[in-house]
């Protein structure tokens, strides 16, 4: 990891170069104020690109937190003549407990919401920092703010000033870095993907809306202090409306998802009007239209383009290597000895009792219960929309239960969150497949890994060596599953792989954590004869390693083979259970299936 | 006799966020989009009303229907440049959303290149005398915006109820894939919907522009104004949409003169939050799970 | 969408910005007049030394919220260089005008300012008429020290100290005494209300009005504040009908706010005498209030028939851009000729051109007389007018200099 991260020494090295390539007298200051500015945006856009970038979270509020970063260090060292660096300090910490409290709000709200949410926080807090004269001085803005001092040095000068901004930019850029690769950043992008899938691997997805927010308002403070001293005097209209978009464009035109991306957008969008001046009423126009092209055509930016046309070019100038045949590495499929399945014990490990899921009218699940024993893997199976998935989806916390309990291993679990059931040993496969579309198939298992993690945000940030500790275990076993699992293309995007492959990644996802109960909901959907008795096999094996399985399936060979009990549901009722065998021959079965009609023996 | 006065205003006020927020609402059911440049459309249409009547001479009443009419080709325009490229992405919800952001810097600048920075002057159909209804001073033209607003929600009503056009509309929104099956142009009537939501945008511009007068940025608060209203109603109810509109016109008034003239502009942000944490399906917004 | 049509979206995007980059910036300076955004008065071809011209900076608004007072800036400035020129030049040299866009905002401000400043043959810059953007330029124009005209009327911004700004229009503090000492004297005002906008202008303002108002212990009944650009007066005008009062103060940063005002006032049947700070003078507001705007009062410090020198600019303006000219045209045609006086007289160097301004003392100009004093503050006091028959009437000049 400390490797990887020099690859921004070269920026850096470039940026902290810049006042000796500008010109002299007023010009170069020109430019260097220009600079100033775009490295405060810079910081800025970085926290945009955790919010949103890494979690999907539309936030146009940015410039407030920005704005209160500015005044937060203005209000204390000019009016109460506080030392510079407490101030700024403040400056940061103001702004991260109201992004603490706008995440904490955003937990049920999908982008639409959120986007207006933020943008109401941003007129309120612009319309607070004008009007409440007594403390933010008003309108008329607040000035000599001064510059800070470490020991006997000062940073009056624009210069040395600068390259203090540069120390504070490499802060920024670490933080978001390093949160981006550790366990945090991949539970971020798994909130960001699919909330329901993230969730229902271990993620809570409250704290995790609010590590998003607080970290992105954070910087938006740091900006917005490196901003108020940089200029010596703020006032409110700085901090509106506008500027949050201006930053959210951006954060956009560089790369919403790349740090340099992100630096390379806010220096483009602030030295672009400048050029853009001989435009003169044109240049702002031509900007949206810009914004526009930019946000429809190119979805990872100018960055991104940039990034996939080196890829191009060296794509044309390497030769193709040959592929060196992978090792020879022993499957969960390919082991020849015969399968010792286990018989299942008679410890009952799940229980639903009598559980009732009504959707308005519709009374989904009207009454079922059940038990699973440890060893078993039973099956649920009945036409479709019996009410199975919706089970499925109250027991792995999805959704409440109208009436009735589900307890779990001697415990209630009834109407608990999907991420704390997770925690207590289930995991699950979804029906139409939820993998996270962006991640690689690793990424992906590895998120599942996330409920072993324990290192907090202090400690990713610190890089404590058990931080990246568990992040090698997380990997190693992610790389373990897979390969037991017969899966070679590992650092594949998800979105890329066929189907079968993609449920085998999201089996794989499931099992990495060694739950002890697998949901698992029509694993066999939309696969040939083929793949179905490779999964099958699959589970013959899981059961024999020790997985409790519950599964959903329609595909009666599949089933007959693989279960050891089996729950018949029609019309949200179960009507009838045992063998595989007792329950196909049982007439209330094949009425449910067939109709009155069929003389059929089912023998 | 403030009261009612107040009342009145916050239902003309009301009735403008309405039908703006209407518009949003329409698009959003039938192509889950947000479109942040709505409000900016009823910018287009006074300033079309402008160059049709004050300019061009041409009676007002042709004129009005006209601009309205240009609204909806405005409208259709736009989704054009910012949703057909990309309305099969999966999730394009986000970028589609952001494009719109753009669009409406570049349709108000693009305004201010034509028309200059100079606020224009729509004269009203009413003189500039206020009407006295028992006591209490009432602008006409605040009458004239609320009895409008009705009779265009139940035109609407008809419309969607009633019609071949407007049933088919609401298939599309409803199940564009059934809709498709059944032999419906799901594309017509998506670039149908926008175009009717810009046009109702451009009818709330050009009955409010007597009141307030013509200039590039007047879209922009009255959009996100009715933006939290129709959150604050339920995104995807029409009916929710008019009521949301009407209660944040008539507690902005209120608070604004009652409260703090200058929080004004905040209370209907407060309101939308207040919403949104206690209530975040609004008013008439059904609680639809996902399905899973 | 196809991978190709991405791709030349992206390219196309991206040769867009690289060919505007490549137009605009020229290298490692814009140095020469040419490359300035806006037009420029005189542009003799890209001259490089102080040899044949003068080079005067104007830093305006002509995007953002008040492009409008922008574009009127312009044209004050357009016309003084121009009559200048005319007339032969200062001392022979040619005047230029170099015009940066401030966009309304502080950092525009800032920019449009450093872009001038670090042009070497400007001798002196025509700062803005908003206050917030001056006081984000100071520290700037102290380091650089070169003599700035402004328009901002913050009292604040002549007593910080800086030695190299000059005020061209008379500050607020004279707005407000002029304003309340005509509310008091001529118009026996009992019981104030006052409406003003929340932004820096209109709420230092309201507060410089409510100290003068408390000096002669009249009560101010109603302190109305609102966000500018607000379209529906009617609760504001409601809460100052039922206060009682018989005067409205206004202050009033848009002059089409203040004409929105004035329409609903009278509709909502208020009877009250109305005293406006300048925009309700301005030729925008008495258009787009119409009647509503007839028998009102207000301070102008720019009013047409003010004084000869008004009299004149307004007929020469007429003649060159078909319409009134206001004070945002007046006080930037203002500097410029005082400019040129000085410069005529001690040449281009910064600090004398500082000194010669500090000497101004009794030279005429549209806005008044000016008499710089020790802040650099030129002008002293506000015409006081009535606006009848869409016209502005001056009734008297109310003069706070001190001799």
């Amino acid at each position: 990891m400390a490797r990887q991260i020099l690859k921004f020494i070269p920026v850096i090295a470039l940026l902290a170069i810049v006042p000796f390539l500008l010109p002299g007298g007023r010009l170069g200051t020109y430019y260097l104020t220009l600079t100033i500015l775009s490295v405060s945006y810079a910081i800025a856009c970085l926290g945009l690109t955790v919010v949103l970038g890494y979690s999907g979270q539309v936030s146009l509020a940015q410039a407030a937190f920005y704005g209160l970063g500015s005044y937060t260090l203005a209000i204390l060292t000019v009016k109460h003549h506080w030392p510079f660096w407490p101030s700024a300090l403040l400056g940061v910490i103001v702004p991260t407990l109201f992004g603490l409290v706008l995440g904490a709000i955003s937990l049920r709200l999908t982008t639409h919401y959120l986007a207006l949410v933020t943008i109401g926080f941003q007129v309120i807090i612009s319309l607070v920092l004008n009007n409440w004269a007594t403390v933010t001085g008003g309108a008329d803005g607040i000035s000599n703010i001064p510059r800070p001092t470490i020991g006997p040095l000062s940073f009056v000068d624009d210069r040395s000033y600068y390259w203090l901004m540069l120390v504070f930019l490499c802060l920024a850029v670490y933080v978001v870095y390093r949160l981006r690769h550790s366990r945090l950043g991949n539970a971020l992008l798994a909130l960001r993907e699919d909330e329901i899938a993230a969730s229902s691997a271990g993620i809570n997805l409250f704290w995790a809306k609010v590590l998003a927010f607080s970290v992105s308002a954070a910087l938006g403070g740091l900006a917005g202090v490196l901003y108020a001293a940089g200029a010596l005097y703020i006032s409110p209209n700085i901090y509106i409306f506008d500027q949050s978009v201006l930053f959210f464009s951006m954060t956009l035109v560089g790369g919403q998802e790349s740090i340099i991306g992100t630096l390379l957008g806010a220096g483009l969008l602030t030295f672009l009007p400048e050029w853009l001046r001989f435009l003169k009423d044109y240049y702002i126009a031509v900007y949206g239209l810009l914004v526009i092209v930019v946000v429809l055509f190119l979805p990872d930016g100018l960055w991104g383009l940039v990034q996939r046309g080196v890829r191009a070019i060296l794509r044309l100038v390497k030769k193709e290597t040959p592929v060196q045949p992978a090792a020879v590495v022993e499957t969960l499929m390919q082991r020849a000895e015969p399968i010792h399945r286990p018989t299942p014990g008679e410890q009952v490990l799940l229980e639903v009792k009598d559980l009732h899921k009504h959707f308005g009218g519709v009374k989904a699940v009207n009454g079922v219960s059940f038990t699973v024993r440890k060893g078993d893997v039973a099956v649920l199976i009945g036409p479709n929309g019996s009410g199975k998935t919706t089970v499925l989806n109250v027991l792995s916390g999805i959704y409440e239960p109208t009436a009735g309990e589900v307890w779990f291993d001697g415990r209630n679990i009834s109407g608990l969150k999907p991420h704390v059931i997770n925690r207590l040993g289930i995991a699950r496969t979804f029906q139409n497949i939820r993998l996270f579309p962006e991640l690689t198939a690793l990424e992906n298992v590895i998120v599942g890994y996330y409920p072993k993690g324990t290192v907090g945000l202090a400690g990713t940030l610190l890089s404590t060596p058990r931080g990246y500790l568990e992040e090698r275990i997380a990997r190693e076993r992610a790389e373990e599953t897979l390969r037991l699992l017969g899966f070679t293309r590992i650092h594949e995007k998800a979105k890329n792989l066929p189907y079968g492959q993609q449920r085998i990644v999201e089996i794989a996802r499931a099992m990495v954590c060694e739950p002890q109960l697998l949901l698992l909901d029509e694993p066999a959907a939309g696969m040939n004869t083929e793949e179905t008795k490779e999964l099958s096999h699959l589970v013959y094996r899981l059961h024999e390693l020790g997985f409790t399985i519950l599964l959903i399936e329609h595909d009666m060979s599949f089933v007959s083979q693989v279960a050891t009990q089996a729950y018949v549901m029609d019309f949200g009722s179960k009507i009838a259970e045992g063998s595989v065998d007792e329950v196909l021959r049982n007439p209330a079965v094949i009425k449910a299936y067939l109709g009155d009609d069929a003389e059929y023996d089912y023998a | 006799m403030q009261v009612i006065q107040l009342l009145v205003t916050g239902l003309a006020v009301g009735s403008i966020y309405a039908l703006v927020a209407l518009g949003f609402v329409l698009v959003y059911t039938a192509v889950n989009v947000v479109n942040f440049a709505q409000g900016d459309f009823s910018m287009v249409a006074a300033f079309f009303m402008v160059s049709l009547v004050v300019s061009a001479h041409l009676p007002y009443a042709l004129g009005f229907v006209v601009s309205v009419i240009l609204a909806g080709v405005a409208g259709y325009l736009f989704q054009l440049g910012v949703y057909q490229p990309v309305k099969n992405r999966p999730r394009n919800f986000l970028p589609v959303m952001i494009a719109t952001v753009g669009g409406s810097i570049f349709l108000q600048h693009l305004f201010l290149i034509l028309y200059g920075p100079v606020p224009l002057q729509l004269p009203s159909v009413f003189s500039q005398q206020t009407v006295d209804l028992g006591g209490v001073h009432v602008y006409p033209q605040y009458l004239l915006i609320i009895v409008v607003t009705a009779v265009m929600v139940a035109l609407l009503n008809w419309f969607f109820e009633r019609t071949k056009l407007g049933k088919q509309m609401q298939a599309t929104a409803q199940d564009p894939t059934t809709a498709r099956l059944m032999g419906i142009n799901t594309a017509r009537m998506n670039a149908l919907t926008f175009a009717l939501s810009t046009a109702l945008g451009g009818l709330a511009g050009i009955l409010v522009a007597p009141v307030y007068m013509v200039t590039t940025t007047m879209g922009s608060l009255i959009g996100l104004k009715a933006f939290a209203a129709s959150i604050v109603g339920g995104f995807s109810s029409v009916k929710g949409a008019i009521i949301g509109g009407l209660a944040i016109g008539i507690i902005e008034t209120f608070g604004g003169t009652y409260i703090s003239g200058a929080y004004r502009d905040a209370f209907a942000f407060i309101v939308l939050v207040l919403f949104l944490i206690f209530r975040p399906y609004g008013l008439f917004g059904e609680k639809v799970s996902q399905k899973v | 969408m196809s991978k190709w049509r991405k791709w030349s979206a992206g390219l196309a995007a991206m040769a867009l910005m690289a060919g505007v980059t490549a137009c605009g910036s020229g290298g490692a300076g814009s140095g020469g007049p040419g490359n300035s955004g806006g037009g420029n008065a005189a542009s003799g071809g890209g001259g490089n030394g102080s040899g044949g011209q003068i080079v005067i900076g104007l830093s305006e608004e002509i995007t953002g919220p008040a492009a409008l007072s922008g574009l009127h800036g312009k044209r004050g400035a357009e016309l003084a260089v121009e009559q200048i020129n005319a007339a032969g030049g200062i001392n022979g040299k040619q005047v230029v005008l170099k015009i940066e866009d401030n966009q309304g905002t502080n950092q525009g401000g800032v920019a449009a300012f450093q872009k001038l400043a670090s042009d070497p043959n400007v001798v002196a810059i025509i700062n803005s008429v908003r206050s917030t953007i001056v006081q984000a330029t100071l520290p700037y124009v102290a380091q650089q020290k070169i003599p700035n005209m402004i328009g901002g009327t913050n009292p604040k911004l002549t007593n910080m100290g800086n030695q190299w700004v000059f005020r061209f229009r008379p500050n607020d503090t004279y707005a407000s005494a002029a304003m309340e000492q005509f509310a008091v004297q001529d118009l026996h005002a009992k019981k104030v209300a006052i409406l003003y906008d929340t932004d820096a202008f209109g709420s230092g303002g309201n507060d410089l009005l409510k100290q003068a108002f408390a000096k002669d212990n009249i009560p101010v009944v109603a302190d109305e504040g609102y966000t500018t650009a607000t379209k529906d007066y009617t609760s504001y005008l409601e809460k100052i009908k039922s206060s009682g009062a018989d005067t409205l103060m206004t202050y009033m940063t848009n002059a089409e706010d203040e004409a929105q005002m004035l329409r609903q006032f009278r509709q909502l049947g208020l009877k009250m005498n109305v005293v406006g700070s300048p925009s309700i003078a301005t030729d925008v507001c008495i258009q787009l209030a119409g009647d509503a705007v007839n028998g009102t009062y207000g301070v102008s410090d720019f009013v047409t028939d003010a004084n000869d020198a008004a009299k004149q600019f307004t007929k020469d303006y007429e003649a060159k851009y078909h319409e009134t000219p206001d004070l945002f045209a007046g006080w930037v045609y203002d500097a410029i000729m005082v400019l040129k006086d000085v410069i005529a007289k001690n040449g281009t160097d910064p600090n004398a051109i500082r000194q010669g301004l500090l000497q101004v003392q009794n030279r005429p100009g549209v806005e008044g007389t000016y008499s710089f004093d020790q802040n650099g503050d030129g002008l002293h006091g506000y015409t006081v007018v009535k606006i009848d028959n869409q016209k502005v009437h001056t009734i008297k000049y109310v003069d706070f200099s001190k001799h």
